[in-house]
């Protein structure tokens, strides 16, 4: 039988990681290149190629690619959006500035309201109007509308969202627009509500198609690149790419609906962190990810990340506490709940007007890169301070590819900061190193403590290239007793991409009582969703062992707003497995609310069915044994700076992969491997596992 | 856990947040739960929890006008019922509101907590109910006493050992409209006091009662020793300011507010005396609707991050003469008594401007505007009633403009989406936009108002109007405008019929009413506002080029979008002449 082979590819903003797995062995092999933010393609293809290179693999082999991607969120952060139109129904049209109503922070009299991502002045209101059961009140309006398409060419507009009113439940007037648009402006994308959210409430489904519609353009053209440099490469298997919710979905999918992918990429880093803990028998983990310009949490309990569909983007919402809302946009799609900010490798300290020490939020990224690159950075940044302090070594970094320059970055330190300060270099490295961790130590309470979660009840996994540089420390200031830094924790975000499940899901909105229900009808979306996910499992290679079909019901007491998700059972859905559902139901929503109405009408409102693919897990490797301890693995000693010791003392550094299971070392000692380095702060210590996995935790 | 171990700060962190967090999912329960737009959608409810003590400990995100009053409404329902008669699983109903409560729709449920057989603490969680009976549908309407204002309840047992008590359920649904629809929301709030007990036993469980208790203890005096910092560093003086509601509903004689504030060592005292006595009219504030605009107005003078407990609380002072407007005795009505509050808070902030004049806006929408109505339902064929408030301008700001459309001040409920209104309730909104040229124009502009049309098909429903500012605008801050009028208009596309603020109409089949809120006040000067600032509101179409013109003093090309600096100039340097020539 010939290999078969999937790749992961997760590009990040300041390198591109790829993860190769055989899937008849479930061995792995990782690459990784420096992302190429002028265009992320040609790091993808780089990242490709050299693992197929080095391995010798024929393209033919790989049954699909994973893309995780940050793409679509940078592009609502950095407000690198299309030039976007809003079309809904006449009288409406400032939707998008009314928002909610809410302000997301009560008792602040300079409170700012959220700022539309379309202006007023290309939002139109086209007159037509259904009412709440889809029939039509007012017909559409097509000379009204084509006055408004001579208005959108005459701005040149890029993107276009049309939302109107009830569409959720007739989407013939959004569609005879999108022909109208199709028609007149060819060139011009356009999304319907009706198509990117179907469900009732229109602020929210006009704020997700919004959003949709004006990273499109960006997302489309990114996606499409990509698979054109794999033009003629060989390699024929699926393009998918990880969605918000873990889940994945084919590059077409995605390029129609982006919305889906915001948090594409720190998804896979969530994933992969509970694939971890759960291979180990850890249910209750914290996700710790720190890159060159970002750093993520999440949060696992018992085994599951959390996953809502109340979700917003941009704004302030990443600052917001509690139960508060109205900070950023809304979407309505799944998204892994994680909290992320700008500290990474990459953030540029800085003296503010009042002379104070800052950090952040500009990032030097992948290009120019932090000054010890030399690739043309002029700010000092994290990386420049691990470095600095030693830290991380000036010969290690990308296994010694690239000779990093200290002298360099202790002369911008010097210069930008420690002199304007009137400190010394060192104090001034170490004080942005406690300034940027105190901002992830705010990222990790949030999901944690502010949730309710005691962060001393989780194990910390910690990763990307900066993640085990810091999260000794992390752990120590939130007194958490366990940091689990995996193999290769540079890649290990990519590896989430390979060890989600392939998922398919499907809804029927189906309004009606229980007791009225069509079973007929019911029962032939059933069969419709089980065939077409059936058909596209097995256009992946699905072999139908490896096929489940999950079915659900949403239902609710008739007035509710609501619903709660019910299990189905398999087959036909009959009066007898209805009435198992309405006690399944009742029984819910007594377990979530206190409380159950038995007599009261209770109707479905949506069907649901997944279907899943069962992928083979990647085969968890055992390291070779270490006969001669732990010392065997020092490859040298550096002066390394610790505030701790009162400054610089001897450090031993150790060769990760010279380690063998059940090894420990003492803090201060620095372990450095290609892709990362674990900074072991004094008085803790870290043991070695069998699959090379390293433990740190306090020495005593 | 002895008082002498030092407090852990993580302890304190785990343990402070653990609390707020239980808080939001008792909230979180009760809106996916409830039956009414007003509750699930809107968030017209709050939580909290209280310890043994009854003093406050943490309350959810949601309506700050609702929190400062179940501060005082929970001590006063527990001690008149009496502490030894509850039992694990037993639940106190309670919507009072000459002692410590509000408003009759506002109805608060009160649960003991019990840990290891003690009582421990309480929650408690107090959602509007869109109908409590009375004499209009939603129990809003211009009443004489506050026996027409629907049903009032004393502190009872709603919930004994976990059972709803039958003859009280069934009496309090026989006095209102929509059963099916309040007897939903009813259970809401038990789900959201049940939630509460679940997550605060689980807290307990973990980190022991007594470890608990006595960072609770710490957490309050934290706040406190915070509170009392923040205040000390506001001037001190005596800063006074009187402010007037259009009309009470009865009589066109507006309502008087007086407030003299006095900063010293001993913090802040707000004093209400010389405003008018109380009306036999719906604008009457009860003493906890005031103290909640008070601990508004407190709360957002110290930083954000303090905490919101008893130790904060016991740093509000006010002087509210019984029997008048904003402290009233039985049998005032009170179903208005949050117009009156919310422009009580516009007062005090008007007030304020005196002292700290970079940290207050200029006045806001200053109303709660309510728009509730009913009828029989034709499509479902049983009793409806609808409640919402429409949100307005706010006030423009010593250096940003005011937002458009939001809710002021102690009010942050949110919309009712359209579509979730039009499928729960027959009636159609046919416009919902922002009121162009309606802020108040300053250096600084007021936030839009907003535009709101409601048509009703197939049945004639009875509609009320419970609002105000159809005389003056939100004021103007130092040069500023004050903002434009709200209007309440019937059938704006025909006879276009000017109603009043606080109406009760009844409506043919296909009428429609039309409401347009206030736009918020300005602050500084029109003649010195950034002339591209002007340039983008009118290219935005929030403003008309004639105003831009001549209350702005700018002068536009509006087809190339520019400014015409030069005219600009000779407008703003006085010249009438050139001015004459442009019209």
């Amino acid at each position: 039988m010939t290999e078969q082979y999937r790749i992961g590819v997760d590009i990040g903003g300041t390198f591109t990681d790829g993860i190769l797995l055989n899937e008849n062995t479930g061995e792995t092999r990782t690459g990784k290149v420096p992302s190429t933010p002028d265009d992320p393609s040609e790091g993808f293809l780089r990242v490709v190629n050299r693992m197929l290179g080095d391995s010798e693999i024929a393209p033919e082999t790989v049954k699909y690619v994973v893309h995780g991607t940050t793409v679509a969120t940078n592009a609502i952060i950095e407000g690198n959006l299309a030039k976007t139109a809003f079309i809904t129904t006449e009288g409406f049209r400032d939707l998008l500035e009314i928002q909610t109503g809410i302000r997301p922070t009560l008792y602040d009299l300079q409170f700012e309201k959220l700022r539309p991502l379309v202006p007023r002045y290309l939002s139109f209101g086209v007159p037509e109007r259904l009412d709440f059961r889809g029939d039509v009140l007012i017909p559409l309006d097509e000379r009204a509308m084509r006055h408004i398409v001579d208005e959108l060419r005459g701005e040149g507009v890029e993107s276009i969202a049309v939302c109107l009113l009830h569409s959720y439940i007739n989407s013939e007037h959004e569609e005879r627009i999108g022909e109208i648009l199709g028609e007149e402006l060819p060139t011009v994308l356009y999304s319907l509500s009706s198509a990117v959210a179907p469900e009732f409430r229109e602020y929210f489904r006009a704020s997700t198609t919004v959003i949709n519609a004006a990273i499109r353009p960006v997302v489309s053209q990114y996606l499409g690149k990509i698979k054109s440099r794999f033009q003629g490469s060989g390699i024929s298997g699926e393009w998918l790419v990880m969605q918000s919710s873990g889940g994945v979905f084919t590059f077409e999918a995605a390029m129609e609906r982006p919305v889906f992918m915001v948090e594409s990429g720190p998804a896979a880093g969530v994933i992969a962190a509970n694939h971890l803990g759960k291979t180990l028998g850890h249910e209750n983990v914290i996700s710790f990810d720190m890159g060159g310009t970002t750093a993520k949490a999440g949060l696992i309990e018992n085994g599951t990340p959390r996953v809502t569909k109340d979700y917003e983007v941009g704004g302030t919402a990443a600052n917001i506490e509690h139960g508060a809302r109205g900070a950023g946009y809304p979407i309505r799609t799944p998204v892994i709940d994680l909290v992320e900010i700008g500290t990474g490798g990459g953030s540029i300290a800085w003296i503010d007007s009042g002379g104070i020490l800052r950090v952040g939020p500009h990032s030097a990224g992948a290009n120019p890169g932090p000054i010890c690159y030399g690739q043309g950075g002029t700010e000092p940044t994290i990386t420049d301070a691990n470095l600095v302090l030693g830290r991380i070594s000036a010969d290690n970094f990308l296994g010694g590819e690239i000779r990093l320059d200290v002298d360099a970055a202790r002369k911008a330190i010097k210069e930008k900061c420690a002199d304007p300060l009137n400190m010394a270099v060192d104090e001034v490295a170490v004080g942005m190193i406690e300034i940027a961790n105190n901002a992830m130590v705010g990222a990790l309470r949030r999901v944690s403590v502010q949730r309710g979660y005691d962060p001393r009840d989780f194990l910390l996994v910690a990763f990307g290239g900066a993640g085990p540089v810091h999260a000794n420390r992390l752990a120590e200031e939130l007194e958490m007793p366990t940091v689990l830094v995996p193999m290769s924790p540079g890649t290990t975000s990519a590896m989430g991409l390979l060890v989600t499940d392939i998922r398919h899901d499907y809804s029927v909105a189906l309004i009606q009582r229980a007791d009225r229900i069509d079973k007929d009808t019911a029962n032939v979306h059933m069969q419709r969703m089980k065939t077409e996910g059936e058909t596209a499992l097995v256009r992946e290679g699905i072999g139908s062992d490896d096929m489940r079909f999950i079915r659900q019901a949403d239902m609710r007491y008739v007035g509710q707003s609501y619903e709660l998700t019910v299990p189905l059972s398999d087959g036909e859905l009959t009066s007898d497995a209805i009435a198992g559902l309405l006690s399944r139901f009742h029984q819910e929503h007594e377990r979530v609310y206190g409380f159950n109405a038995v007599g009261e009408p209770v109707e479905f409102v949506a069907l649901r069915l997944s279907a899943v693919g069962r992928i083979l897990e990647p085969r968890v490797r055992e390291i070779a044994a270490n006969e001669g301890g732990a010392s065997v693995a020092i490859k040298g000693i550096r002066k390394v700076y610790f505030a701790e010791c009162g400054g610089r003392v001897d450090c031993p550094i150790y060769d990760r992969y010279t380690l063998g299971p059940g090894d420990e070392i003492e803090g201060p000692a620095i372990v450095e491997e290609v892709d990362s380095t674990v900074v072991i702060h004094p008085g803790n210590r870290a043991v070695l596992d069998r699959n090379g996995n390293l433990y740190l935790s306090d020495g005593k | 856990m002895s008082s002498e171990t030092p407090i852990d700060p993580i302890s304190f962190e785990v343990i402070r947040n653990s609390l707020v967090e239980a808080t939001e999912e008792m909230a979180s329960a009760l809106r996916r739960s409830a039956y009414s737009t007003n509750i699930k959608t809107r968030h017209d409810f709050s939580c909290a929890i209280f310890d043994l003590k009854m003093r406050t400990v943490a309350q959810s995100f949601s309506q700050p006008n609702h929190l400062g009053s179940l501060v005082e409404t929970i001590p006063r329902a527990l001690n008149a019922y009496g502490i030894s008669d509850l039992h694990e699983g037993d639940a106190l109903l309670v919507n009072l509101p000459y002692t410590g409560g509000v408003h009759l729709n506002d109805i608060t449920l009160i649960s003991p907590v019990f840990h290891q057989e003690a009582l421990v603490g309480y929650v408690a969680s107090l959602a509007h109910h869109v109908d409590v009976g009375g004499g209009a549908p939603a129990s809003i309407g211009a009443f004489r006493e506050i026996y027409q204002e629907g049903i009032i309840i004393p502190p009872v047992k709603f919930v004994r050992g976990g059972e709803i008590n039958r003859d009280v359920f069934d009496l309090v649904l026989a006095q209102v409209r929509a059963k099916r629809e309040t007897a939903g929301d009813f259970r809401a709030q038990i789900a959201a006091n049940n939630t509460g007990i679940r997550r605060l036993t689980s807290l307990l469980d973990r980190m022991g009662p007594e470890t608990v208790a006595r960072y609770i203890d710490e957490l309050i005096e934290y706040t406190d020793r915070r509170t009392k910092s923040e205040l000390a560093k506001l001037p001190h003086g005596v800063f006074e300011s009187t402010g007037y509601m259009d009309s009470d509903g009865y009589s066109d004689e507006p309502v008087k507010l007086v407030v003299k504030l006095t900063i010293n060592d001993d913090g802040l005292l707000f004093d209400f005396s010389g405003t008018d006595e109380q009306r036999l009219a719906p604008i009457n504030s009860t003493f906890a609707q005031t103290h909640s605009g008070v601990a508004f107005v407190l709360k957002c003078l110290i930083e954000p991050d303090v905490p919101v407990n008893t130790g904060f609380y016991r740093n509000v002072h006010m002087l509210a003469p019984e029997g008048t407007v904003v402290n009233c005795t039985e049998p005032y009505p009170v179903v208005g008594g949050w117009e009156t509050q919310l422009r009580l808070t516009e007062v005090i902030l008007r007030a304020l401007a005196d002292a700290i004049p970079e940290r207050v806006p200029a006045g806001t929408e200053g109303m709660i505007c309510h728009s509730g109505f009913g009828g029989f339902d034709p499509y479902r064929n049983e009793n409806y009633c609808f409640l919402e408030t429409i949100a307005g301008g706010y006030g423009a700001r010593a250096n940003s403009d005011g937002p458009d459309a939001v809710q002021p001040h102690g009010k942050n409920t949110a919309n009712a989406p359209i579509e979730e209104t039009e499928v729960n309730y027959p009636v159609r909104i046919t416009r919902y936009e922002l009121v162009e040229d309606s802020e108040g124009p300053g250096r600084r502009r007021g936030g839009l108002g907003l535009r709101r049309d409601y048509l009703f098909p197939d049945h004639e429903a009875s509609f009320t109007i419970l609002a105000d500012r159809e005389r003056w605008g939100p004021h103007g801050l130092f040069g500023g405008l004050p903002g434009e009028k709200a209007q309440y208009v019937l059938n704006p596309e025909s006879d276009s019929l000017e109603l009043g603020s606080k109406v009760t109409i009844q409506l043919a089949e296909d009428d429609v009413v039309s409401y347009r809120t206030c736009g918020g006040g300005g602050y500084g000067p029109p003649e010195e506002r950034d002339p591209d600032d002007v340039l983008r509101d009118v290219r935005d179409g929030r403003i008309s080029p004639e105003r831009a013109r001549d209350i702005y003093r700018v002068a536009l090309d509006t087809e190339q979008w520019a400014v015409d600096f030069e005219v600009t100039r000779s407008l703003r340097s006085g010249d009438v002449e050139e001015r004459g020539s442009l019209r």
